[in-house]
């Protein structure tokens, strides 16, 4: 495995977007930077800005104000990177389907290529480093290539 | 000043403006009055007595929409809703500004959700709906269908896509 | 043969090699202890090297408005001038009569060139926020370097004049630290207040303060300039120390006791420097400027008209 692949999965700096949500995966995101679960531990930490950021953490039901900011970020994020879609909403749009404010037609994989989903409302944060890790395993067994 | 005392001075001041009155709690209280005395016992509750403007919710009924506009008395733990019934044929309410500068941006949202015109609002914008939303089209309204999702659903059922 | 000597003693040690190893190592250290104080575990050790290698691996972004050389080369400035500044102290240290007159003047200004290139850097990017980081970065530096210059003349006054880094360290291998000294005191606690805020370090991170928020004058760069910069940082946080233990703790011997106690002084001032950083909220710059203006430089001048009249 080489060393830039290596590197990748030891030290990922997170951009954590909410695109429309009721906030309750936003909060449970924040417990795990917190030190009961402390993921700075894995190498991996909270960044300001997209352009330093290795994995986009996607909240939300991506509503129709949000979708071209979705994009935009996704295009600003330096390549390799992830995306990571935690929540219901982000998954199916959870109780929000068929509301005056998404797009039948653009869930959140027609927009951004997703890595990862982590369901739950909210999911715990101990499924959140779960996904973390089945990513990891992913992205390091090769299955999924990494663009 | 007592919970006992304020409700005893809304019941003197506003009077007759009072249609309905429901004392449902000892933390809730409601009263329903014409659209006309909005203004003025909005003044009383917020200006005289001193409570805080807690937000306004709205509810759409068959002939009407029902606003409710809620005053808190911190120190009482009392919240005070005043309520008023605006006909759809004539869908109009007075707006508070500018005496209570926190009604600006919730009468902008009432206003684009449900269609409810605050005649006196200087800057009566969209807040949170896109800017391309069609603005004839009031989402919270139960009349307004965006997509017949029932007959969208039998369609794709019987196309074989679900 | 004898200018590979200096191009390799600059590339490799003490030059570049060994200050961003023992600069990624005492940024391990930062972030570890600050994980302990907050009741956390903390990175592993390897994870600042592993930071600087993904950040190699990513593309470089170089957005579209901005002023392309200078976006790519601002961060090159601020790395060139970290190394200098560590390989003439090393140098000094290793063999205390290889300085030059007037080195350490050269020292303090070569210090000045991170800031330098990250107002460069936030300028060169065409982005509202990197200029607000960027101009924060300048009014930062007007207000630390004048208490940070003054608390720098002071060993130069104890030492009767020597204006090398050789010369500092022979006073105080025959008279005792100058920070046994009222005036040496006082300069040392100005001056590493002036090193936090070199540093970009809470309390006084303002122009980075974006960082939490959203990035500072480094928000739009993206890979390998990135690591440049993040590398410059940790280099500083290796070489301040050391450049305020030789004015002021006696210098870092070679061998033996001398070696312990300078690695022990520079230790106990990195834990200084991260206590501070995890006590205390960071300042609006205004309050900044305050209290460089203000108490810090008058402490600063106390100690210069201590050191003048031999205290």
């Amino acid at each position: 495995m080489s060393l830039k692949k290596k590197a990748l999965t030891k030290s990922i700096g997170v951009f954590h977007l909410s695109t429309g949500s009721c906030n309750n995966c936003d909060i449970e995101i924040l417990d795990c930077l917190t030190p009961r679960h402390d993921v700075e531990r894995f190498g991996i930490t909270l960044v300001g800005s997209i352009k330093h950021a290795d994995a986009l953490l996607i909240t939300g039901i991506v509503n129709k104000q949000c979708r071209p900011i979705l994009k935009k970020l996704y295009d600003q994020m330096p390549k390799p990177g992830f995306v990571i879609a935690v929540g219901t909403c982000s998954a199916g749009r959870g109780i929000f389907r068929n509301t005056y404010i998404v797009d039948e037609d653009e869930p959140l994989d027609k927009v951004v290529p997703v890595d990862v989903y982590i369901p739950g409302c909210p999911p715990k944060p101990e499924a959140i480093i779960d996904g973390i890790v089945k990513l990891i395993d992913k992205f390091n067994t090769g299955k999924g290539e990494k663009k | 000043m007592t919970r006992e005392k304020i409700i005893s001075e809304i019941k003197e001041k506003l009077g007759g403006k009072i249609k309905k009155f429901r004392d449902k709690s000892a933390g809730r209280v409601y009263i329903d009055i014409e659209r006309k005395d909005l203004a003025a016992s909005a003044r009383f509750v917020f200006k005289d007595l001193g409570a805080r403007f807690n937000t306004a919710t709205a509810a759409d009924h068959p002939d009407s929409i029902e606003i409710m506009y809620h005053f808190n008395f911190d120190r009482q733990a009392l919240i005070v809703t005043l309520t008023v019934y605006a006909p759809k044929g004539d869908c109009a309410v007075d707006s508070l500004l500018p005496m209570m500068r926190g009604a600006e941006w919730i009468e902008r949202e009432i206003h684009e959700l449900f269609g409810v015109d605050f005649t006196g609002h200087p800057d009566i914008r969209p807040l949170l709906l896109p800017d391309d939303w069609p603005k004839d089209k009031h989402p919270l309204r139960k009349s307004c269908v965006l997509t017949d999702y029932n007959n969208e659903k039998a369609k794709r059922k019987k196309e074989g896509q679900i | 043969m004898k200018t590979l000597i200096p191009i390799l003693q600059f590339l490799i040690f003490p030059g570049f090699v060994f200050t961003a190893a023992a600069g990624l190592m005492a940024s391990w250290i930062d972030r570890k202890l600050t994980a302990r104080i907050q009741y956390r575990i903390g990175p592993p050790w390897y994870q600042p090297f592993a930071d600087f290698v993904k950040l190699l691996g990513k593309e470089t972004i170089i957005p579209a408005g901005g002023f392309r050389v200078l976006f790519l080369i601002a961060p090159l400035i601020g790395m060139a001038g970290v190394t200098l500044v560590s390989t003439l102290l090393w140098i000094s240290i290793l063999k205390a009569s290889s300085g030059f007159a007037g080195d350490i003047i050269v020292a303090f200004y070569l210090l000045t060139l991170p800031a330098l290139s990250l107002i460069l850097a936030g300028f060169a990017s065409a982005n509202p926020l990197a200029s607000v980081g960027a101009s924060r970065e300048m009014k930062m530096s007007l207000a630390y370097e004048l208490p940070f210059i003054l608390a720098i003349a002071v060993p130069v006054i104890k030492t009767g004049g020597a204006l090398t880094i050789g010369g500092i360290l022979k006073y105080q291998a025959s008279c005792g630290a100058i920070a046994g000294s009222v005036s040496g005191a006082v300069a040392l606690a100005v001056a590493v207040l002036c090193m936090q805020a070199k540093l970009g370090l809470v309390p006084f991170d303002i122009s980075e303060a974006e960082t939490e928020l959203s990035g500072g004058p480094i928000i739009d760069y993206s890979g390998s300039p990135l690591a440049v910069f993040k590398l410059t940082k940790a280099m500083l946080l290796f070489t301040l120390p050391v450049f305020l233990v030789i004015l002021f703790m006696g210098g870092i011997g070679l061998r033996g006791l001398p070696l312990l106690s300078g690695v022990l002084k520079y230790a106990a001032l990195l834990v200084v420097i991260v206590l501070i950083k995890n006590t205390n909220p960071r300042l609006r710059i205004d309050q900044a400027l305050r209290f460089f203006w203000g108490p810090v430089s008058a402490a600063a001048f106390l100690a210069v008209i201590l050191a003048l009249f031999g205290f």
